[in-house]
């Protein structure tokens, strides 16, 4: 008897208020969840690009990623050729881009072949270009593309509208 | 008083709730789908270039040739049959009037749905893309991106 008056004087100090805690969670969880992307493709920038912002909201496609920044064209992550030395040689073809490019078009036709797909070579590229470089480059990464068989070019940035 | 009393004592015996596996589930919820949240939304522009292998234009004479040409201080607005127009960027509100502009040209020649953006080699990634963005709220889709001769 004693025990349970002791319980009972304890319990308005000891239980917590989780009513307002449950409504922040339930809150931020609808919150995630809304934000939560099903539908296409999630392209994530490379870090160090900071991509122009425009109305468009085209979803992306998966596709090779070409980034542009600073002094360097990546491929896929990689460092392949330097902005400056492609822009200050005359030629609008980057030579290393367009090795690089080849060897990603013939890898992914052996996958394809290995796999028995017969799917055609879509030619998809996207490219992450930050939002301050010139037209020169962009205009020899672009050509470079296009003369390597990657036709479907799409400029990657971040969608303002929605 | 004696009321409000038992009134406690009934919530903390029938009504009480055991929140804790519902708060695991929140718990290990969040941080899932924070780390899964996009809070910036990576879109796409689908361009095309003039191809190495430049098609012939076949309907020479239906196309309008539309340019917008972005210099360092102005646009130039131009195409076959089009008064050509000179818009200071300068002005603040140049892309208001490259967007009147264009969308003079859609409403008189409503089929055409291609421009060229043509840059010089100085421009701006930014500045292009913002004028395809006008563009493309003009009724002009399809933007090919052109180097200035």
């Amino acid at each position: 008897m004693r025990h349970h008056a002791k319980r009972n004087r304890l319990k308005p100090s000891n239980s917590l208020i989780l009513t307002s805690l449950m409504d922040i969670l339930t809150v931020l969880v609808l919150f995630l969840l809304k934000s939560f992307v099903i539908e296409g493709e999630v392209i994530s920038p490379v870090p160090g690009v900071s991509l122009p912002e425009s109305s468009s909201n085209t979803a992306p496609q998966s596709s090779i990623v070409i980034a542009i920044f600073n002094d360097s064209v990546m491929l896929n992550g990689e460092v392949v050729a330097s902005v400056s030395r492609s822009v200050s040689s005359g030629d609008l073809l980057i030579a290393p881009l367009a090795d690089k490019l080849d060897a990603a078009r013939e890898q992914s036709a052996e996958i394809a072949r290995l796999r028995g797909a017969t799917e055609e070579f879509k030619g998809k590229v996207s490219i992450q270009g930050d939002r301050e470089i010139d037209f020169a480059i962009l205009q020899r990464v672009m050509y470079t593309c296009s003369v390597s068989g990657y036709e479907q070019i799409s400029l990657a940035v971040i969608g303002t509208s929605s | 008083m004696r009321k409000v009393g038992r009134r406690d004592y009934r919530r903390t015996t029938e009504g009480e709730l055991d929140l804790l596996p519902m708060m695991n589930v929140f718990i290990v919820l969040i941080p899932m789908l924070l780390t899964s949240a996009v809070f910036l939304k990576v879109t796409v522009i689908d361009t095309k270039v003039p191809s190495a292998a430049a098609a012939e234009p076949a309907n020479e004479e239906a196309s309008l040739s539309l340019a917008v040409t972005i210099k360092d201080d102005y646009f130039v607005v131009e195409g076959d049959g089009i008064a050509k127009q000179v818009i200071a960027r300068a002005d603040a509100d140049a892309d208001t009037q490259l967007a009147l502009a264009l969308a003079n040209v859609v409403s008189n020649h409503p089929d055409n749905r291609d421009v060229m953006i043509i840059s010089e080699p100085k421009t701006h990634y930014k500045d292009i893309i913002a004028v395809m963005d006008i563009s493309r709220a003009s009724g002009l889709p399809s933007a090919s991106l052109v180097g200035a001769p």
